[in-house]
């Protein structure tokens, strides 16, 4: 999922210069992949719309330290992360994530292509799992693998270094494996 | 991709997600009209010419005579260049510090995340973060009303395609310091702050930008910057504090 259209880089630098037309289209095109960041970091639709609204007023406000030509995405959604952080650390508590469909996910058992699709109740499992990983563990595989971002791009949202990116995936995926492959 | 990633992308695709609200007229509402721009506009070879001049100028002033030197060494952080300038570029106040310095941790996290010894005044932290370039932050008071703030920078993740600049005003002290035998330099005075630059001369980030006065060092690879309403003597105290 590379989502940065060539716009990004003339939209972003436009706002920068104070074009709020160029911001909202930016808005536009970033609110979905910011709002299921959110979402997926508080299991909250409400804190995740409140994370996702002053986040684009933090970037706003923001923009003038935006480095020109840099992806604006990842820049982006470290600052609703932020913010999804800050409201998960207020509330104090953290919501389940659920799977969509509960029982009876019609072609649940329909194999995929690599096989690699498990039962509905060992993706239950793995969901389980990575709920119960360490904090910054499961912020981790939130960015590597529900928001499919790459390397560099959850270093920046995380704030983290490559290297603790790929060191930290690993131990994540090491306490996974246990559970998966007991 | 291992199966278990694989296995993740996918239960990712099966996660409960709300529709995601469209909130671009709620954002559109909350937007503040910006004014003016602040980047450096001159080519860099003119801004970097400039500076020297502005430099030499500054040190010319300076009485001390290894004060250049020392100033040079101590401010050349993790390869960084370091110029010092009169004229300092508009800086918005920053709405939101806290944006500034990057996630807020644990103090025990900051550590296991940082990769140094992480090393602290005897009194705890009020907050702690973890910013760019491995930067673990301790902050003292709180976001709005700062009274220390200790900034640890590995050098190895200063990116070197990065200019850190020292902008002071002409009205900034700089005095040659050493901290347990290290280099440093205390600036205080009219108000200062570091900006790093990309190769085009552009700001990429600024450092918050407090009243305080602030106290550089460099030991064992590790750049410390501390800041707060101190002087020179009690900035020094603190700095040998640290452990």
């Amino acid at each position: 999922m590379e989502g940065r259209p060539p716009d990004d880089v003339a939209l972003a630098q436009r706002a920068r210069n104070g074009d709020e037309r160029a911001f909202e289209e930016l808005v536009r095109s970033h609110q979905r992949i910011a709002f299921r960041t959110a979402y997926l970091l508080t299991g909250s639709a409400a804190d995740a719309e409140d994370a996702v609204q002053a986040g684009f007023v933090k970037a706003w406000a923001a923009l003038p330290r935006f480095r020109a030509g840099s992806p604006f995405r990842p820049w982006l959604l470290r600052i609703v992360a932020n913010e999804a952080h800050n409201r998960r650390r207020s509330e104090g508590r953290a919501e389940a994530l659920r799977l969509r469909s509960g029982r009876g996910l019609p072609g649940d058992a329909a194999p995929s292509p690599e096989g690699a699709v498990v039962s509905f109740e060992r993706r239950e499992e793995l969901l389980a799992a990575v709920g119960r990983l360490e904090e910054r563990d499961r912020e981790i595989v939130t960015c590597r693998y529900f928001l499919e971002l790459s390397e560099d791009e959850t270093a920046t949202v995380l704030g983290i270094r490559r290297g603790t990116v790929k060191s930290r995936t690993a131990r994540a995926l090491a306490r996974l494996r246990e559970v998966v492959e007991e | 991709m291992t199966e278990l990633e694989r296995a993740l992308v996918s239960l990712g695709h099966e996660l409960e997600v709300p529709e995601a609200p469209d909130v671009v007229a709620a954002v559109r509402a909350r937007l503040e009209p910006r004014r003016g721009r602040r980047t450096i506009r001159a080519p860099r070879s003119l801004a970097v010419a400039v500076a020297l001049v502005l430099l030499a100028a500054l040190l010319a002033t300076l009485a001390i005579p290894d004060a250049r030197s020392a100033l040079l060494r101590a401010l050349h952080l993790g390869g960084a260049s370091i110029e010092l300038v009169d004229e300092l570029p508009e800086v918005p106040a920053e709405p939101d510090l806290e944006l500034t310095l990057g996630q807020r941790v644990t103090l025990a996290e900051a550590r296991r995340a940082a990769g140094f010894d992480v090393l602290r005044p005897e009194e705890q932290p009020d907050a702690v973060y973890l910013g760019d370039r491995g930067t673990v932050w301790l902050l003292y008071g709180t976001p709005e009303r700062v009274r220390l703030l200790l900034a640890q920078t590995p050098f190895h993740s200063i990116d070197p395609e990065l200019l850190l600049k020292k902008v002071a005003a002409t009205g900034t002290q700089v005095e040659p310091v050493t901290v347990e035998g290290a280099e440093g330099a205390f600036l205080s005075g009219d108000p200062h702050f570091l900006v790093l630059l990309d190769a085009q001369g552009n700001p990429v980030e600024d450092s918050a930008r407090l009243a305080g006065n602030v106290l550089l060092w460099s030991d064992g690879g590790i750049a410390y910057r501390l800041e707060g309403d101190f002087d020179r003597e009690r900035a020094l105290e603190l700095a040998v504090s640290l452990r």
